[in-house]
């Protein structure tokens, strides 16, 4: 992060210090053309005549500069007639600096000349004399360049002294507030290692508002995944609890010497007991509930395998499922639960309907994380009302006929109920069964 | 119908075959997922089933691998765990129908014969032709609603021949699908299954339900009344 904030910085600072340089440049240069400009007014001002008329440049020069040698101020006047003349000042130097110009015309330039640089304005006049002929002039006046160079320089040192400077301040204060501005985060870390080490159970601690959504989620998540094992070892502890009473009763019947059909009638019943057991307590264990911070499941993805599948296995049947999905319809869980609740919903209504089974699914709010209500019906026999409560009660089977596959509305009870949900059996539009569940929105606030 | 058994649990293999063999299929057994996709390859079959814990190549891969060459006999899978995802995927990946464990040996024979009776292009359990009608879930035939005794052999004969109506069965495929691999194979022993049917089927000589194609194999061909899925 600092090392962004130094790179954007040097790019600020390096282009506001090139453009204060620019403009001290030209500001420098314009002063100094209107200097040159000046003297070449003052000297047409300090002009004579000649017998004829013609300009003449007198000995006492506006400028004390004009005589003294090496002055720094040089001028050079030449006529189309032949006139030259050139100020005291240029003694021993070479007037190379001259251009001639057409009168109205000037040009500023930077020429060297004998070893040093100097700040030329040629400017052309014309020059009315007393018998009415054009003269035409060009005044050259240069001023050296040297000083003007040094005053720059000493503007450009003192300029990036003073940016670099300021560079060096900004850094170490932005460095000073990052590091305060992310003390809470350290915290928060500090918090989490003593959670690690088991030496407490949650974050708790005064953190600013920015962070407060974040320490949420993090103790929802630890307290959900706390809650999982807890209900992991319940779950096996229940279940090895539960197996000890049909294996008595096995062994009991073993060794009592009973006779072999009565042994086989009570096998065959402990063996049905026990896979129930196993069961309820496998899908008590893995259902992992409302998983704080949980994945949203597409539904209708799902809705559609499931009646893929069941379309192939019923295919004697034949059954027609008519899926009514909603695109925005999502479950908040493990794609395992939901799966379940359709799968077994679903074939039930294969099942038990004559050939239509329906099924939908709709968000129940608007929103990021809504609810779920999904349904499904069939046009069988339907459930008698008296029986609804039974045949949602575990391992209770309302037909026994069809063997093997048990009547999955429990199992479904169970997962729903585990997401705080609700289940409704009544009589759907298709004159049979209409099971209905309703998920509520996730929400981190039982946590 | 000859069956293959894909099973690594030892006992629950030999149980599974014997109840299989005992109701006349001819068993295949394989322990594991690449012995099971060797026969699949290379035997023909009529029907399998499939555990879908296996080690080493799983079940799934099994399947998909046999339905990727075109092995597209009837596949039931056994599913300890029960879950629907693993269902979705097994039927996804190329099965027909699946039994979670513990099973009732009833329920997979009942589920295998409609399997195999699907297939042929038959959806309901009971086969008529005409005056001929058989059960497929009970394993009884009736004639002008007389019932009619077979012996197992000699039912798995007319079930073949049966579920394969109009088609022309050489002896050979005969043999294969009615015994196992390692069984002593002897087509003579066919033309007696095929002459007791007649006599049995058929005493008065009226309905001649079998042809025998001289060089070909054996064509049932008594008329189908209401099949109702062809």
């Amino acid at each position: 992060m600092l090392a962004v904030s130094f790179v954007v910085l040097a790019g600020f600072l390096g282009v506001a210090g090139v453009a204060l340089d620019q403009a001290f440049r030209r500001s420098a240069e314009t002063a100094l053309r209107e200097r040159l400009m000046g003297h070449v007014y003052a000297l047409l001002a300090a002009a004579d005549e000649d017998a004829r008329g013609r300009m003449v440049l007198p000995s006492a020069l506006p400028d004390p500069r004009f005589a003294n040698p090496d002055s720094g101020l040089y001028a050079v006047v030449v006529g189309s007639d032949g006139y030259q003349w050139q100020s005291p000042s240029l003694t021993g130097r070479s007037a190379d600096f001259l251009d001639p110009q057409p009168p109205g015309q000037r040009r500023y330039s930077r020429v060297a000349s004998d070893g040093q640089t100097l700040y030329v304005l040629n400017y052309g006049v014309s020059w009315e004399d007393d018998f009415g002929v054009q003269v035409r002039y060009t005044l050259a006046v240069a001023l050296d360049f040297e000083p003007v160079a040094a005053e720059m320089a000493a503007f450009r040192a003192s300029l990036w002294r003073w940016l670099g400077g300021l560079a060096v301040a900004l850094l170490l204060v932005q460095g000073l507030i990052v590091r305060w501005g992310l003390r809470p985060l350290r915290s928060v870390e500090q918090d989490l290692q003593r959670i690690e080490s088991g030496e407490a159970e949650r974050l708790e601690g005064a953190y600013p508002r920015e962070l407060q959504g974040l320490t949420r989620s993090l103790n929802a998540l630890i307290r959900s995944s706390r809650s999982s094992r807890e209900r992991y070892r319940n779950s096996l502890g229940n279940l090895a609890h539960s197996m000890k009473t049909p294996l008595a009763i096995l062994r009991n019947a073993a060794e009592s010497g009973a006779r072999s059909g009565e042994l086989r009638a009570v096998v065959l019943e402990q063996v049905l007991r026990m896979d129930e057991i196993v069961q309820h307590q496998l899908r008590r264990a893995a259902a992992s509930a409302q998983v704080a911070l949980g994945r949203a499941v597409a539904v209708a993805p799902v809705a559609d395998r499931i009646a893929r599948s069941l379309a192939r296995v019923y295919a004697d049947k034949p059954v027609d499922i008519a899926l009514e999905v909603q695109d925005g319809a999502r479950f908040f869980g493990d794609e395992g639960d939901l799966m379940e609740i359709l799968g077994n919903l679903m074939e039930n209504a294969c099942k038990y309907g004559r050939h239509r089974v329906r099924v939908g699914a709709h968000a129940l709010q608007a929103g990021r994380r809504p609810g779920l209500r999904l349904w499904v019906e069939d046009d069988g026999a339907g459930i008698e009302p008296h029986r609804h409560g039974e045949v949602l009660q575990r391992g209770r089977r309302l037909d026994e006929q069809q063997p093997g596959q048990g009547i999955g509305l429990s199992v479904v009870r169970e997962i729903v109920e585990a997401y705080q949900g609700r289940i409704r059996i009544s009589r759907g539009a298709l004159g049979g069964a209409r099971v209905e569940v309703e998920i509520p929105p996730p929400s981190l606030s039982q946590f | 119908m000859r069956v293959l058994v894909v099973e690594d649990e030892a006992q629950l293999l030999e149980q599974l075959a014997g109840h299989l063999e005992d109701h006349g299929f001819a068993v295949e057994k394989a322990r594991d997922g690449e012995e099971g996709l060797y026969i699949g390859r290379e035997l023909p079959l009529d029907v399998a089933i499939v555990d879908l814990g296996l080690p080493g190549l799983g079940g799934i891969e099994l399947i998909r691998k046999l339905r990727a060459e075109g092995r597209d006999f009837p596949i039931l899978i056994l599913t300890a765990r029960g879950d629907w995802r693993d269902k979705v995927q097994g039927l996804e990946a190329g099965a027909d129908d699946y039994v979670v464990k513990p099973f009732h040996m009833e329920e997979v024979l009942a589920r295998i014969n409609a399997l195999v009776r699907r297939a042929a292009g038959w959806s309901q359990p009971r086969l008529r032709f005409g005056p001929l009608v058989i059960d497929t879930r009970a394993q009884e035939v009736w004639v002008d609603g007389r019932r009619v005794e077979l012996t197992g052999y000699e039912y798995r004969v007319l079930e073949y021949l049966t579920l394969h109506a109009g088609e022309v069965v050489s002896k050979t495929e005969l043999t294969e699908h009615l015994y196992a691999q390692d069984f002593d194979r002897d087509s003579n022993v066919l033309e007696v299954f095929v002459g007791r049917l007649r006599r049995k089927l058929d005493p008065d000589n009226r309905l001649q339900p079998i042809q025998t194609l001289r060089g070909r194999g054996y064509r049932f061909v008594l008329g189908e009344a209401s099949p109702a899925a062809r």
